[in-house]
């Protein structure tokens, strides 16, 4: 049988022209859900819905989305939602794509969250990068201002409801919820300490709700279909779709709707198998913070990837073949953890740091066979040792990649360079800009002061 | 005239900019919300965050300058020193790394004969790496001003760069007409601010450091105990 997507969030945008634009929206059964929430239904009966659908985030912790909702509490104001989309897990576009091509749903949504939790202001986190979809969401927040969509009184009753565009400005940790809070607050966008959770004591220290994009866009769908039709895909913890983002050596990267629990090798035949036919060596499951699977023999819901030592994260899934280095990809990910680490805990601030030198110079050969197993040291100092996870998965990535592939690793030493690659100009790190070929951009100095000025690296 | 801080320099959020500002402002319960658009709004003006904006930005926001840098000195997208004209961002996270995204980086390193994160000495052009930027499915991709462009090849790159060399109308992979550094930021600074919604019309609202959050309040910083460090832990 040929894997087939089941199409829910995405399926306006598959199938439709201009799906982001307001009159196509509403010609397609927009704002039906939302305005039957907000004029016959009361936010507990909204709530107790999403509860009972078991919806789970789909910013990557996999948390219930009602059960969030459930913690705020009844009696204290304002309360505020606020939207991530600060996507940025590397091997992840799904929230990109969604609000680009069907940003009406995001807001049906909004409006949905923000009734049962009794919200009148929320906040869009909108990636700083991300300039097409904040002109398309801007152009959508407008038009339904205009409809009586949003603003005072939506859709004609006493609900009052404002939504805010806010635009990022290139930091990846700011996805993490209280680092995204700290961040729209105009500090730098480092983690709390919870709790209090964000539920509680949020935004400007009031009860605020932080949903995903995709957990968002899903909910017009739950509330018009109801909880049986949501649950009769996924599993009973797991229940449901998700949108997979699927790229690396395969022939149709893209995004891929199906149900959770599908087998990951049916999505890899939806994303037409591997490039030029050749042989899968790795897999990462849910976003680089994921450790690798070496099979394509598992089921894609988030407890079976927790049981196998994984996770279903982001949903981002990035296939490798045989020509990967895997010395190169434990490079490329530490380097993205050293550039991301907000600073604030010591194991991740200065473990990441180390991680990045030890592993150039093993890309470099000149790596010593000790090395191996102080990398594999470092990640036990900085697991579980840090305020978020940042620190946790910048241990799981490097750690992940030497257990499954050794013997590269080893080979890389012994031969004293790239098995893989020959082309020294290419190589990853800051000692290929020291071979004189000017061409290595990425350097590994701890960013000072604004921006990526000072080490030619963004984000 | 031109209005003059008490530096003696020309101040940068003047004018139609100072209202600009202000409207930006409105949006939030506290002003201090609006210190990464107000900065972008400055990158906008000046094509970088400079020395006056940053003092302008405080007096605004009612935050000292070194509190202006402290948050936005932890951004990229905020630029410290003068910036090229079309910032090309190449990712080189890990999708886009096993496809080639090395490779487009030396191309265009070579072509512009400037290591990323600097600008070619005319100002036109700047190289940057960049983490996801959450198009793998068009592996290896970069930005021009944060505008798209997938399945980027060494030579498909280096033509774009001769393309606006050439002064051509160049439009990303999903159509955009990529603009200058400057308009980019200024369109991100106002990115909110002109629509019709408002978070910032109620009771809680204040101004500056005044953050309603106990552990943020200005003057009331939290005080380290030292009697009631535990000591030889």
């Amino acid at each position: 049988m040929v894997a087939e997507q089941a199409l829910v969030v995405r399926k306006r945008l598959v199938e439709v022209d201009h799906a982001w634009k307001a009159d196509v929206y509403a010609d397609t059964g927009g704002y039906e859900a939302a305005r039957n929430v907000v004029t016959s239904m009361s936010p507990e009966a909204t709530l107790e819905l999403v509860k009972a659908s078991g919806l789970r985030g789909r910013g990557g912790a996999g948390f219930p989305t009602g059960m969030k909702w459930s913690f705020v509490p009844k009696d204290v104001f304002p309360k505020y939602l606020v939207v991530n989309h600060d996507e940025g897990e590397p091997g992840t576009f799904k929230d990109r794509e969604l609000l680009e091509s069907d940003p009406h749903q995001l807001l049906e949504g909004m409006i949905i969250a923000a009734f049962a939790v009794g919200a009148s202001k929320a906040f869009i986190y909108c990636r700083g990068e991300f300039a097409l979809g904040s002109r398309r969401i801007d152009q959508a927040i407008r038009s339904a201002y205009d409809n009586g969509y949003l603003g005072e009184g939506v859709f004609g009753s006493s609900f009052d409801f404002d939504i805010v565009l806010h635009r990022g400005a290139g930091a990846y940790i700011c996805g993490e919820e209280s680092a995204l809070l700290d961040s729209l607050e105009g500090h730098r966008g480092q983690p709390r300490l919870k709790p209090p959770f964000p539920a509680v004591k949020g935004l400007y220290g009031q009860p605020t709700v932080v949903n995903n994009t995709e957990t968002l866009s899903t909910l017009p769908h739950i509330l018009n279909h109801g909880v049986d039709w949501f649950r009769q895909w996924g599993t009973e913890k797991s229940p449901g779709v998700k949108i997979f983002s699927v790229s690396g050596h395969v022939n149709a990267p893209g995004n891929y709707e199906v149900p959770l629990g599908t087998n990951l090798g049916d999505i890899l035949e939806l994303a037409g198998g591997m490039l030029n036919g050749n042989d899968l060596k790795a897999v990462i499951p849910g976003g680089i913070s994921a450790p690798l699977l070496t099979t394509t023999d598992m089921a894609m819901d988030f407890e079976e990837l927790q049981g196998a030592g994984t996770m279903l994260g982001s949903g981002g899934i990035v296939f490798m073949d045989h020509t990967t280095c895997m010395v190169r990809n434990a490079l490329v990910a530490a380097q993205f953890y050293e550039h991301e680490s907000c600073g604030k805990c010591t194991p991740c601030r200065e473990g990441t740091w180390w991680q990045v030198k030890v592993l150039e110079r093993i890309e470099h050969g000149e790596g010593r066979k000790e090395d191996l197993d102080l990398l594999l040291d470092m990640c036990e100092r900085m697991d579980g040792r840090c305020f978020c996870p940042l620190g946790d998965t910048a241990a799981w990535a490097v750690r992940s990649n030497i257990k499954s592939f050794r013997s590269d690793f080893e080979d890389h030493v012994a031969a004293g360079h790239c098995t893989y690659e020959t082309d020294h100009r290419t190589l990853v790190g800051a000692r290929a800009g020291a071979t004189g070929l000017g061409d290595a951009g990425v350097t590994s100095q701890p960013s000072a002061g604004i921006g990526s000025d000072h080490d030619g690296h963004a984000r | 005239m031109a209005e003059v801080s008490s530096n003696g320099a020309t101040k940068v959020l003047v004018g139609e900019h100072y209202d600009t500002a202000r409207s930006i402002i409105s949006k939030y319960p506290n002003s201090r919300s609006a210190v990464l658009p107000l900065l972008f709004l400055v990158q906008g003006l000046e094509g970088y965050v400079t020395d006056q904006g940053m003092r302008d930005v405080g007096e605004l926001l009612h935050l000292t300058p070194a509190e202006v840098l402290a948050s936005g000195s932890f951004y990229t997208m905020l630029k410290r020193k003068p910036t090229g004209e079309y910032l090309i961002s190449v990712c080189r996270n890990v999708s886009c790394a096993h496809r080639g995204a090395y490779k487009v980086i030396a191309a265009l390193s070579e072509r512009l004969g400037t290591e990323p994160g600097s600008a070619t000495s005319d100002g036109k052009f700047e190289l940057e790496t960049a983490e996801c930027l959450a198009t793998c499915d068009g592996a290896p991709t970069m930005q021009i001003n944060y505008e798209d462009f997938y399945n980027v090849t060494p030579d498909g790159a280096v033509e774009l760069v001769d393309g606006i060399e050439r002064g051509d109308t160049v439009t990303s992979f999903r159509g955009e007409a990529v603009k200058t550094q400057r308009e980019i930021s200024y369109e991100t600074a106002v990115a909110g601010a002109l629509l019709p919604g408002t978070a910032g019309d109620q009771e809680a609202r204040t101004v500056g450091g005044e953050s309603p959050r106990e552990d943020m309040k200005v003057g009331d910083r939290p005080k380290l105990d030292h009697s009631e460090e535990p000591h030889g832990g």
